[in-house]
């Protein structure tokens, strides 16, 4: 294994420029290399954006008291103005959050979870990895679009980012930006380039353009360089998530990049795209024509933003279904049923997105339709679900970390899935928007749902990237932790929100008596166990908040873990035996490790479909794809038919 | 696209022709535009008829669109019936026919 | 190692990977352009305004129609010279056809330019006054702003809590001042030019004064040592009374209103936001009050058309009619007033759409000044006019940049690919092709557009 890679790259130097760092990890076109880029950027945004609700749960659970370690954190030189000039300038003189910052946090942390996280690490950092990989094909059909498509991702980053220091401090309208209160806010300071909105909304349109060549990348290298014999249903189902994935960003991000531009025409030129006739703020009349309407920002956005929702869950569907087969020992039960049911969801998923939309008056037929498309919908998810769970059966399952956080990805995603349902009835939806209820079923598809998934796939494929195995151990202190942070922070939102509580209330609440003063078997729970440890929780609804925050402290403890794990493991971790540790039998498994500049030592060819574990009569519980019969070729292509003559034109 | 060489030089004459019918269409299309109509509805109606006519005249003529490859035509037809989505589903949010009669503006 | 297919089909899909990438690209242009003409659709069917039909250049937009055409014509010869290897040939359409852009985009600023200057001014009633603003011997138009003299006192509120709006006299006052740099008194008598450094010593010492008194905010007085003068558009400042000024950062000056009223050479009367038209505020007699025979005139000989050719019609109902009818537009040889009223005058009362205003002096229009009190909203012909101007620029705006990217990748193709011209035409042949199937669909999004903006 990696020694044949060492051979490999040697002989590969001397024919070319030896690829400074710069051209190998910088301003790379290798896919796998963009794969980690787009992952590592992930991860940093994901624990930046998990930090911004770390603060926004402290307002929540303490409103108006100062925030911990503020003090010693504007002691830290260096990080002392960093943070003043991100957050500490808008704190209240006594170290507390105001409703402004709370706002800022909130519209920021959803931004940057959707967008610069969850999309960034879960479809474009595995798919460029692993996808080219499992296909059998050396890189993307156009790695430098990829390469752009990650440095446009990155500028997108860096505006993102940088709306932090300006002027207003950043957006404050939530990750949905509905105007007219989006279109209005802020636009006293007539320096377009002091808001934080601005640099929003260009951001947008970078992040936009990223997904944009990186999607057209992905389908095109499905569509026409998938290794020979690789059949469209010999794939393994990995590919046909991230394909539908890539046709949701592909399709449903113009509409976005349509409803961006023409907010920044109304911010920047004082159009009224959604600005209503008439409109007024703080008793005059705004400075506008009036004629549009509100309403078309919010058709545009959530035309993006629910096959969005897909977005962020395929990927993790995609993941599992190399996960959970490997470690179950089984074939993926149903593969044919689940390609066809991701390529229904990927079509309805366009069809459904006025079901946030319920109260904004959109008229009965048109919510007579979502309600019957959403209700549709369903039935595609629940089937890829049910064919998960059916894959476990009969399985002798090894219970490493990836598995444990696959399997627990099963329920939580069904938490998550089942409470969509009665959002999807406008009756029940009156009631229930925009309440803590909705935040907790999207955020079980999201984050027990989605992150678990993700986490699975890093342990997965790490062997991969490195040749070494992260650790079990700190892995599962990893896993617990996690489950149970999950746990108590969104389950309590369900309560909640069916008390009434109302999301985006910076104090938790506090201030709306009527709505906060239920019991609940829960909240005396809660009590009761406070005054175990001596604390005297209140028995109402805002004691919950407190469980919620306690939630995310267990949370954020259990990815110290991981974050240990993964650095350490990179050097420290136990050696891979060979190419394929896992015993798996897709593709990407044929290459050495970590796989090479042109990734295969022989022409992968596939010879049968994707998940033949525990093959009657076959010699060992697994038959992987690329061979022609057990033990050929040898993944270290000494035996492969003599490699191709694509190689030797190269060397 | 066919390799062919004759293929190609027979259609060159092919590219002219739509080309002068394009521009023939266009003519057309503005003086549709003047003539008054029961209702301004059905003006739009038949300058969107005409306009669609022209633009499948380029789609598939000048982008080759009357031979290409299935993967070709299953994305577009893909799209084009999320486009026509887009339209009808923004149209009848305008146009709730629960509590607006007839197909309006084109009684208009 | 090379990948596979950047030349020649796979076999099984029959396609190259290039053109795989740009027919999906294509998709998502598609519903881009899709997402902006629901938007249209959502905006025109919600509009609150007569929806404006043939207000455009249509012989501008025809020609570029033309020459869009013209240049798909000569993109695929282009690429069907490089197939046939007919080098030469393929230079000329391939020059043809960028130059074809070029003509399309000068078209398209010499349109935007002109809705630069011309300006629409809504009155309370509703009536719609079109027109230009005034040209000093230059050319150079005259903006409208308010104006004040002798002020003497400026107030700032400077809240103790940061917020993203607070008193910033230096970016928000200072700009609308006359003169460099004039000097203040602070309450405690000092002398100081308001640049950043003084307010922000000033600013300082307030907040810290509020804060020791538990006040939410400040407020800091200074005097003009000599008094002065300020202009400001409206949207600079958030309002005013006879004797005081507040400015966008919250900051009040005091001093005396000298003018407020709006000069404008009107080359239009649109009454068909106004109950009953002939009653309209621009007939007031301040204003064009000597016109409203002949557009009275005007609208009765239209009347009078349209019941003869369209007998069973309802004339409530015709758009085109009611435009005719009630739009009526003054050209530099209308003849003014009465007189136009006896001939009933076709002519001069139709005129060529002014609403394209290329004539920049238009000394000929009528020059009405109209009182603040009367003006409910004013633009330029820009996208904050109304929605269908703002939906026109942004269509036209994002179809234009598309243009440009296109025929620049056009040119690249056909300024730096020479080489692989002779040594892999099969190669540059499929370059052309995809480059091609981009232009051929900005050509398309055209054909929809054309007919749309400026026809129906
Ligand atoms: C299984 C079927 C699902 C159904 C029937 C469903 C239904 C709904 C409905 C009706 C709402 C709107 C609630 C409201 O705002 O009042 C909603 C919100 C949401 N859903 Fe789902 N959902 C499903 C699955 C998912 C999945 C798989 C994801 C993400 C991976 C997801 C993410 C979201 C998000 C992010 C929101 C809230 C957005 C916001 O308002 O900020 N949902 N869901
Ligand atoms: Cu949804």
């Amino acid at each position: 294994m990696s020694a044949t890679t060492l051979d490999h790259d040697h002989a590969h130097a001397h024919d070319h420029h030896e690829p400074g760092f710069l051209r190998k990890y910088v301003w790379s076109t290798d896919h796998k290399v963009i794969g980690l880029q787009y992952g590592l950027t992930g991860l940093l945004f994901l624990l930046f954006g998990f930090f911004l609700m770390l603060l926004m749960r402290w307002s929540i659970a303490y409103p108006g008291e100062p925030v911990p370690a503020v003090e010693a954190i504007r002691n830290i030189p260096l990080i002392k103005d960093l943070f003043e000039a991100m957050f500490g300038r808008w704190l209240n003189p006594d170290g507390s959050l105001n409703g402004e910052l709370y706002n800022m946090l909130g519209a920021m942390h959803g931004t940057i979870m959707v967008f610069f996280g969850i999309v960034p690490l879960g479809f474009a950092g595995f798919v460029n990895f692993v996808m080219p990989l499992q296909i059998g094909t050396i890189d993307m059909a156009f790695p430098k679009l990829n390469m752009l498509s990650y440095w446009f991702f990155f500028v997108s980053g860096v505006l993102m980012m940088y709306s932090f220091f300006v002027g207003t401090g950043p957006v404050q309208t939530g990750w949905t930006m509905y105007s007219p209160l989006a279109t209005t806010t802020t636009l006293g300071v007539t320096n377009v380039w002091q808001h934080g909105h601005t640099w929003w909304l260009t951001a947008m349109v970078f992040n936009i353009s990223a997904s944009l060549l990186g999607s057209v990348n992905v389908i095109a290298t499905i569509i026409n360089l998938r290794a020979k014999g690789l059949g469209w249903m010999k794939m393994p189902f990995f590919c046909w998530a991230m394909f539908v994935t890539a046709f949701l960003l592909l399709l449903a991000f113009p509409p976005l990049e349509v409803a961006a531009i023409l907010q920044l025409s109304d911010r920047v030129f004082g159009s009224s795209f959604y600005l209503p006739t008439g409109l007024m703020e703080g008793g005059k009349h705004l400075d506008i024509s009036g004629g549009g309407s509100p309403l078309l920002y919010q058709h545009l956005f959530w035309f993006l933003a629910h096959p969005e929702v897909y977005v962020l869950i395929l990927p993790a569907f995609a993941i599992l279904t190399d996960v959970i087969p490997c470690n179950a020992r089984r074939p993926l039960w149903g593969y044919k049923s689940m390609v066809y049911s991701v390529l229904t969801l990927g079509f309805l998923s366009f069809l459904v997105w006025a079901h946030h939309m319920y109260l904004t008056g959109m008229g009965t037929m048109m919510s007579t339709y979502f309600q019957i498309t959403t209700v549709l919908i369903s039935v595609p998810s629940v089937i890829l679900l049910t064919c998960l769970m059916i894959s476990l059966w009969g399985g002798s399952i090894r219970f490493n970390t990836q598995m444990l956080f696959a399997s627990a990805f099963l329920p939580m995603f069904g938490i998550g899935g089942l409470t969509g349902l009665p959002l999807a009835f406008s009756f029940i939806d009156l009631a229930m928007h925009d309440t803590y209820y909705v935040i907790g079923h999207f955020h079980y598809v999201v984050a027990p749902g989605t992150i678990f998934a993700l986490f699975a796939g890093v342990y997965h494929w790490f062997p991969k990237f490195t040749g070494r195995y992260m650790n079990d151990k700190l892995g599962k202190l990893h896993f617990w932790p996690s489950l149970l942070g999950m746990n108590l922070i969104f389950a309590p939102m369900f309560i909640q929100g069916m008390a009434g509580f109302h999301r985006r209330w910076y104090d938790g609440g506090k201030y709306f008596e009527n709505t906060s003063g239920f019991t609940h078997w829960s909240t005396t729970l809660t009590h009761k166990v406070g005054a175990f440890f001596g604390l005297d929780i209140p028995d109402n609804m805002l004691s919950l908040n407190i469980v919620m925050s306690v939630g995310a402290f267990i949370l954020a403890l259990g990815q110290i873990p991981f974050i240990i794990n993964f650095w350490f493991s990179i050097k420290g971790g136990k050696k891979a035996e060979n190419d394929n540790p896992w015993g798996a039998t897709t593709m990407e498994w044929a290459t050495p490790t970590p796989p090479g500049h042109g990734n295969f030592l022989f022409e992968p060819v596939a010879h049968r479909g994707p998940y033949e574990y525990s093959v009657p009569g076959h010699p060992v519980d697994f038959f992987p794809q690329w061979e022609s019969e057990h033990g050929k070729p040898k993944p270290d292509g000494s035996d492969a038919p003599a490699k191709t003559e694509h190689a030797a034109t190269h060397h | 696209m066919s390799d062919n060489i004759e293929e190609i030089q027979k259609s060159i004459k092919k590219y002219l022709i739509i080309g002068a019918l394009l521009i023939v269409f266009t003519v057309i299309t503005v003086w549709l535009s003047y003539v008054e109509l029961p209702t301004h509805g059905l003006n739009i109606l038949v300058g969107m008829i005409v306009a669609t006519f022209k633009a499948s005249l380029v789609a598939l003529i000048f982008m080759h669109l009357n031979h290409e490859k299935s993967v070709i035509y299953k994305t577009l037809v893909f799209t084009v019936v999320l486009v026509f989505v887009l339209f009808v589903l923004f149209y009848f949010s305008k146009m709730d026919p629960l509590v607006f009669d007839g197909f309006y503006k084109l009684s208009e | 190692m090379d990948i596979p297919y950047t030349v020649h089909a796979r076999p099984d899909t029959g396609l190259y990977n290039a053109k795989i990438g740009i027919w999906l690209f294509l998709a998502s242009e598609v519903m881009l352009f899709g997402g902006l003409f629901s938007a249209y659709i959502f905006l025109r069917l919600g509009a609150d305004y007569p929806w404006p039909v043939h207000d455009l250049d249509v012989t501008l937009g025809f020609w570029n129609t033309i020459v869009l055409i013209a240049s798909s014509v000569t993109v695929v010869m282009a690429w069907a010279s490089v197939k046939l290897r007919r080098y030469g040939q393929y230079k000329i359409y391939m020059a043809i056809t960028v130059i074809c852009a070029g003509v399309f985009m000068f078209n398209k600023s010499l349109e935007y330019k002109a809705k630069l200057k011309h300006y629409a001014v809504k009155l309370t009633d509703g009536t719609i006054l079109t027109g230009h603003m005034p040209e000093d011997e230059h050319h150079n138009t005259i903006p409208y702003r308010i104006k004040f003299g002798e002020i003497t006192e400026l107030s700032l509120t400077i809240p103790v809590k940061k917020s993203a709006i607070t008193a910033d006299p230096v970016g928000y006052v200072i700009p609308h001042i006359e003169g460099e740099a004039p000097k203040f008194k602070t309450a405690d008598g000092k002398e100081i030019t308001l640049d950043d450094a003084a307010f922000a010593e000033l600013s300082a010492a307030a907040v810290e004064k509020a804060w020791a008194e538990g006040k939410g905010s400040a407020t800091v007085k200074l005097t003009a040592v000599t008094p002065l003068k300020a202009a400001a558009k409206p949207s600079e400042i958030f309002g005013y009374t006879a004797d005081s000024i507040t400015f966008r950062d919250g900051t009040t000056a005091k001093g005396k209103l000298l003018d407020d009223k709006m000069t404008l050479l009107v080359d239009g009367i649109d009454a068909r936001g106004v109950a009953q038209p002939d009653k309209s505020l621009a007939f007031d007699h301040r204003y064009l009050g000597a016109w409203q025979p002949a557009f009275v005139a005007n609208r009765e000989h239209h009347i009078a058309e349209f019941e003869e050719n369209y007998p069973t019609r309802d004339k409530e109902k015709s758009a085109t009619l009611q435009k005719e009818s009630l739009f009526y537009k003054i050209h530099s040889s209308t003849p003014p007033a009465a007189d136009a009223a006896h001939g009933g005058d076709k002519h001069g009362a139709e005129a060529h759409a002014p609403a394209e205003g290329g004539h920049g002096g238009g000394h000929d229009y009528p020059t009405v000044v109209i009182d603040k009190k009367d003006i409910t909203f004013f633009s330029n012909f820009t996208p904050k006019l109304n929605t269908y101007y703002a939906i026109y620029f942004t269509l036209t705006g994002l179809h234009g940049l598309h243009v440009v990217a296109g025929a620049l990748v056009l040119l690249y193709f056909l300024v730096f690919n020479g080489r692989m011209l002779r040594e892999d035409p099969e190669h540059l042949a499929n370059r052309i092709e995809v480059g091609g199937l981009f232009w051929h669909f900005v050509d398309l999004v055209w054909i929809f557009l054309f007919p749309l903006l400026y026809l129906l």
